[in-house]
């Protein structure tokens, strides 16, 4: 079988996405095979771009174009081809095939363990992001695969987590799999690279292209048993992919946010639709019992003393600033940055937004 | 008659001479001044690389002269500017010229110039008015035994910090003329660094008493000043990081003699010495505009001008919108910031500049300054904040000690129900004590200079801190840098508390003004 490969050759070339011709031709084989009316008929394209497609078809020898490939360190595999992720075939507009790169083929992409998606905003609040980072900890810990599509904000953290509790991460682009977007996460790129895979369904090389990351969460929606959302603004692309897993009776959880929180709305609202809540990584175990977790002991930690234990205690309630606290509970500045500097150093409080101190949960990592 | 007698000298040339000094950064150098007449058509030449400024001297030379009642000597003038091969420029050399040619045409007695030195520029009316870098040239002239230096009477209270050399404020070229020829009177100026600086208050430097709240930045900047550790603020628009910045100065312990008399040289050559203000009698506060030049920076030109980090010398350089700055200008902050001093090489001539300034950076969460802010929503794409402060990189963040964040304050904070803080005296007070202390400790130089080993050897850690370093740095993952960094402003803290050890205390403190947030993501 050739055309899986074929057809991801040609959408690059036209730059542009070929699901729905392929459904008017009856699948993507009959697609790639059809004569050259029908071809001009089902892709509407005018005589020169149909000329280029011809001569793609007919010079397309998919061993060569494999051996390119696999000389690059990447592998294809196309729908109906051992190793295709069974949970793909059940979208209703699967990919043709997917890209893998990293060390973990796309065949990788468990069909028995946990998958869960992290999802959220791309411009996260500090608080988002070390609880994205955490649950994705936590939930490598127990034996999930995270995906997530290596956006900056919660995506990153959320591969960032996993990799740190040396857990296994797949990034799925809405770009070619060497394709480095955005810059900042080439670190993560790599990283990824070593202990994961990155999956697109784009042919190598391909640009990030706005409406490639609305098809990309559908991929991320696909591959995973449980999408959370971490963070999400009323406008965001991670809600996309909650649309998707709830298109395909996958759970969907949500972090809530506090009332009118900007960051939050999103999820909220998903909430207030039905989503389930996620607090920490119990609570996703608990909405998939069915998967095979593995179980860790959950280390409680004790509540500081003195005056650092004020501080946390009131940072529990809300976040506040240094000077806040430091007319709150009388210390003077020193003191207080001391007490900070230590409570941070232990995880039980973060420096967030705003010059805000946010206390952390004392239930292990999330 | 005057005149024939100087052109009768038949081939037995005899010049007028006098010396003037010429800049060179904060040094001079001696050039000597010669005029010499012949018979010919009439003309004014001066030779021995002058620059623009020099060569329009001839024309206010000819109308001060003049205009003070003495004669243009007819024929052909020379002026030499020796030596030949040190550019020499501005118009100080108006006076000398003058002199040297009254003395070739025998207006002035040549005996009267033996032994000294002049330097001043002309008004048309004969008039003179000030120059730059006076006390840099009395020093020269001190130096190379000089027995006079005829000075703008302007200039004369920095000249008279100098001993050695007699001082002659001049205010005309007929007043100068009548001193060298002793019918008038010499002011000698004679002024005491030692009084001026135990009678001055200083430029009324804002007090931090005036700052309302911001206990923890107060406190960030109290550790700043002991420990002379450079500083990065980052808060939004309007939080008032710049009305911190320009209280620091103030609590930074008063400078000595030494170093007054090296900041007014500083300025004197940059132009900046008020006028007959004899010194700089307290640390400066520089903050340069984000769109200066990696010259304007650390300095330049044609002939080498101190840049804004030697303006900033002992004082405190303040770095507004940092990350608005030219890459360029920031990475010229390196060998300033390494060495504390800055070489300018210039064609022939090197320069080289005193820059120890505390470093004070401020910027914004992020472009649009609103990032975390409660009240206004931050309108930055995503990934514009990472690249806007990965801006703060390379030297200048290898050099940050300590970084504070600078909340906006709530209404009640401004409008005044939070008690006034401690005044400027009394945490200069404090921060001199912990100088003393760190001396008394046997350390010589200000803990943010020490080599990584001496900091190592200094902070004696406790059993605590040990531990807690130890945490700190895998955790927060520090680096080597950021390792001595930390040990460094513990070092200070504990200082600041009179305590040979470094304890846990001290570093849990430090740990708190670390660097990262700039450079890495602070909540991993």
């Amino acid at each position: 079988m050739s055309w899986q490969l074929g057809l991801a050759r040609m959408a690059a070339l036209l730059g542009r996405d070929l699901q729905r011709a392929a459904r008017s031709a009856g699948g993507g084989a009959r697609l790639w095979s059809a004569t050259p009316s029908a071809l001009e008929r089902l892709l509407r394209v005018d005589a020169v771009a149909l000329g280029e497609v011809l001569a793609l078809r007919r010079t397309f020898d998919v061993s060569v174009e494999r051996a390119e490939l696999g000389a690059r360190g990447i592998a294809h595999v196309g729908i109906g081809e051992p190793g295709y992720p069974s949970r793909l075939v059940e979208l209703p507009d699967p990919p043709f095939g997917l890209f893998a790169t990293g060390a973990a083929g796309c065949h990788d992409v468990p069909d028995v363990t946990p998958v869960i998606a992290i999802v959220g905003s791309r411009r996260p609040t500090a608080f988002g992001m070390r609880f994205a980072h955490a649950l994705a900890a936590s939930l490598a810990m127990r034996g999930a695969t995270v995906v997530s599509g290596l956006a900056l904000g919660i995506d990153a953290e959320a591969h960032a987590g996993a990799l740190s509790a040396d857990g296994v991460t797949a990034a799925v682009l809405g770009a070619g799999v060497d394709v480095s977007s955005p810059r900042t996460n080439e670190g993560l790129r790599r990283q990824i690279l070593v202990r994961g895979t990155i999956l697109s369904e784009y042919w190598p090389g391909t640009e990030p292209a706005p409406w490639r990351f609305p098809a990309r969460n559908r991929i991320v929606a696909g591959l995973a048993d449980a999408v959370v959302v971490v963070e999400a603004g009323a406008r965001s692309g991670a809600l996309i992919t909650a649309d998707f897993a709830l298109e395909q009776g996958r759970p969907v959880l949500a972090v809530p946010g506090a009332p009118g929180a900007v960051a939050s709305v999103g999820c909220n609202a998903l909430l207030r639709a039905g989503a389930a809540m996620c607090e920490d990584a119990e609570d996703v175990v608990a909405e998939c019992p069915e998967l095979d977790w593995h179980t860790v002991d959950l280390e409680v930690r004790p509540i500081p003393s003195g005056l650092d234990g004020q501080i946390y205690e009131l940072l529990g309630r809300e976040p506040l600033r240094a000077d806040e606290l430091g007319t709150r509970v009388g210390g003077d500045a020193a003191a207080i940055a001391a007490a900070l500097g230590r409570l941070e150093l232990d995880g039980y409080v973060i420096r967030g937004q705003a010059q805000r101190f946010w206390a952390t949960s004392l239930r292990g990592a999330a | 008659m005057r005149r024939c007698h100087t052109l009768a000298c038949n081939g037995f040339a005899v010049v007028a001479k006098l010396v003037s000094p010429a800049l060179i950064g904060l040094a001079a150098a001696t050039v000597q001044v010669e005029a010499d007449l012949r018979r010919g058509i009439p003309a004014f030449a001066v030779v021995g690389l002058p620059d623009a400024a020099v060569q329009e001297s001839r024309e206010r030379v000819r109308s001060g002269v003049a205009n003070q009642g003495f004669e243009i000597p007819r024929g052909r003038i020379v002026v030499n500017l020796a030596p030949a091969d040190l550019r020499k420029a501005g118009p100080q050399y108006d006076l000398p010229i003058a002199l040297s040619l009254l003395a070739a045409s025998d207006q002035l007695a040549r005996t009267a110039l033996v032994g000294v030195g002049a330097v001043g520029e002309l008004a048309l009316d004969g008039s003179i008015r000030p120059v730059t870098g006076c006390l840099a040239m009395a020093e020269h002239a001190a130096r190379c035994g000089w027995k006079f230096l005829l000075v703008p009477s302007v200039n004369a209270a920095e000249a008279g910090l100098v001993r050695g050399v007699g001082i002659i404020p001049v205010d005309g070229v007929r007043h100068a003329v009548d001193v060298l020829e002793g019918r008038a009177e010499v002011a000698t100026p004679v002024v005491d660094p030692g009084q001026v600086l135990a009678t001055s208050h200083g430029p009324a430097a804002p007090d931090l008493g005036d700052v309302r709240g911001q206990v923890a930045a107060r406190r960030a900047l109290e550790v700043a000043a002991a420990g002379g550790h450079s500083l990065l603020m980052i808060g939004p628009p309007g939080s008032g990081k710049t009305m911190l910045a320009r209280r620091l100065p103030g609590i930074l312990p008063a400078i000595d003699v030494d170093d007054a008399i090296t900041l007014t040289r500083i300025h004197s050559v940059a132009g900046l010495l008020p006028h007959g203000q004899p010194m700089i009698d307290a640390r400066p506060f520089r903050a340069p505009h984000h769109t200066i030049s990696a010259v304007g920076l650390v300095g330049g030109g044609r002939s080498p001008q101190p840049g804004e980090v030697t303006l900033a010398h002992l004082g405190v350089l303040f770095l507004d919108e940092v990350c608005a700055f030219a890459p360029a200008a920031l990475d010229a902050l390196r060998q300033p910031l390494e060495e504390g001093w800055v070489d300018v090489t210039r064609g022939m001539v090197t320069a080289r500049f005193p820059a120890r300034p505390l470093l004070v950076c401020a910027g914004n969460p992020c472009p649009c300054g609103f990032d975390g802010d409660p009240r206004r929503r931050c309108t930055c794409v995503p990934g514009r904040q990472e690249a806007y402060r990965a801006r703060i990189s390379g030297p200048v963040a290898d050099r940050l000690d300590i970084q504070i964040d600078v909340p906006r304050l709530d209404a009640d904070e401004i409008v005044g129900t939070a008690p006034p803080g401690e005044t400027t005296e009394t945490i200069r007070a404090r921060v001199e004590a912990s100088r003393t202390f760190a001396r008394e400790r046997g350390q010589v130089v200000i803990n943010a200079n020490l080599t990584p080993s001496q900091a190592r050897d200094g902070c004696a850690l406790d059993r605590d801190g040990k531990a807690l370093l130890m945490r700190a740095v895998d955790r927060h993952g520090l680096s080597a840098r950021a390792h001595d960094r930390l040990l460094r402003v513990a070092r200070t803290i504990a200082d600041l508390s009179g305590d040979e050890r470094v304890t846990g205390e001290h570093l849990a403190e430090a740990l708190q003004y670390r660097t990262a947030g700039t450079i890495a993501r602070r909540t991993a």
